[in-house]
């Protein structure tokens, strides 16, 4: 580019207007960050369906993978910031959403693994206790732990909130469906039984995630073609 | 009456560097020079009269032992900005 060439109008507002294009030709998500959670989650979620459908359990927590799977996405941010050469206005306030729904998460998992002793213990301190009874007597009363009835579907609810502002803010319409179709299962999940809930979370994980994870990898994938 | 184009960016590759910088929140030299074909040097100075009248700021800094300069615009650089595309926009009638 010259250095100090005068530019008629004209040119000016088509140079303004080829360097706005050159920045948004310049950035392409991966989607690779969509496509781990997105198999994680529906892994996790579908496998949790399986086991109380066929009344079995693998020796291991399956949403131990979904923990796990927070190691190669730490390492993906990082490599992603060494190698992007510009930030963008929106990317500091989507981050801060993501954090928020991963504490929110962590949060309604810690909620899961404490209140149900916490409550049990509160009932025993005051002398009672969860007894389930089968209405037609065919099985004797057994004590039970406290429990929340369809929790899942709290979380089928969360995975909407993030996607949802992802796809609005990046106007990136696969993820904004994602998000609707997320709500939609959450409101089916509430009438479902828990082990249904799992499937309906297996699904809104493929359609929040999966998905536009796909679509975005399909898209890095052209644009690199194209600039071969 | 038509406005007077303001002389710091009625040229290209100052021009160039604040349209890119317009639309990031910050954007790494390099990546300048890349995407509005220049040299080193060249650019260099350009961005220094940038700097020099308070449109960008300029920050330089080491990232995994190697030197970064990154570019920014300021509140003065947007205002400037709009006004030389609202001038074009009255010569241009558009």
């Amino acid at each position: 580019m010259p250095n100090e060439k005068q530019l008629s109008e004209k040119e000016s507002l088509q140079l303004i207007t080829d360097m706005i294009q050159k920045v948004k030709n310049s950035y392409h998500d991966k989607g690779v960050g969509p496509l781990l959670w997105g198999t994680v989650v529906a892994i996790a979620s579908f496998v949790s369906y399986l086991q109380l459908q066929f009344n079995f359990s693998l020796p291991f927590d399956i949403w131990w993978i979904v923990m796990g799977a927070i190691i190669p996405q730490i390492i993906l941010i990082n490599q992603d910031a060494k190698t992007q050469k510009i930030k963008r206005h929106e990317d500091a306030a989507l981050n801060a959403v993501w954090l928020v729904y991963a504490i929110t998460i962590f949060g309604l998992s810690f909620f899961q693994a404490i209140v149900p002793n916490a409550a049990e213990q509160i009932m025993q301190l005051n002398g009672w206790q969860i007894i389930k009874h089968e209405i037609n007597n065919s099985k004797p009363d057994e004590v039970i732990k406290p429990f929340t009835p369809s929790f899942y579907s709290m979380y089928i609810l969360i995975y909407g909130f993030p996607t949802l502002v992802t796809g609005i803010v990046k106007k990136f319409w696969p993820m904004t469906i994602g998000a609707i179709i997320a709500y939609i299962l959450f409101m089916v999940s509430c009438f479902t039984e828990t082990k249904y809930d799992f499937l309906l979370g297996a699904v809104a994980a493929i359609a929040c995630w999966f998905i536009p994870g796909i679509i975005l990898q399909t898209k890095y994938q052209k644009q690199k073609r194209a600039n071969v | 009456m038509f406005k007077e184009l303001d002389p710091i960016l009625h040229s290209q590759l100052r021009l160039a560097v604040m349209s890119l910088l317009i639309s990031v929140k910050e954007a790494e030299f390099t990546f300048i020079k890349e995407k509005t074909n220049s040299t080193a040097g060249n650019l260099s100075v350009q961005v220094q009269k940038l700097k020099e009248v308070g449109y960008i700021d300029v920050n330089k800094q080491f990232k995994d032992n190697y030197p970064q300069t990154t570019c920014k615009i300021t509140a003065k650089g947007i205002e400037a900005f709009e006004n030389y595309v609202k001038a074009l926009q009255e010569y241009l009638k558009v």
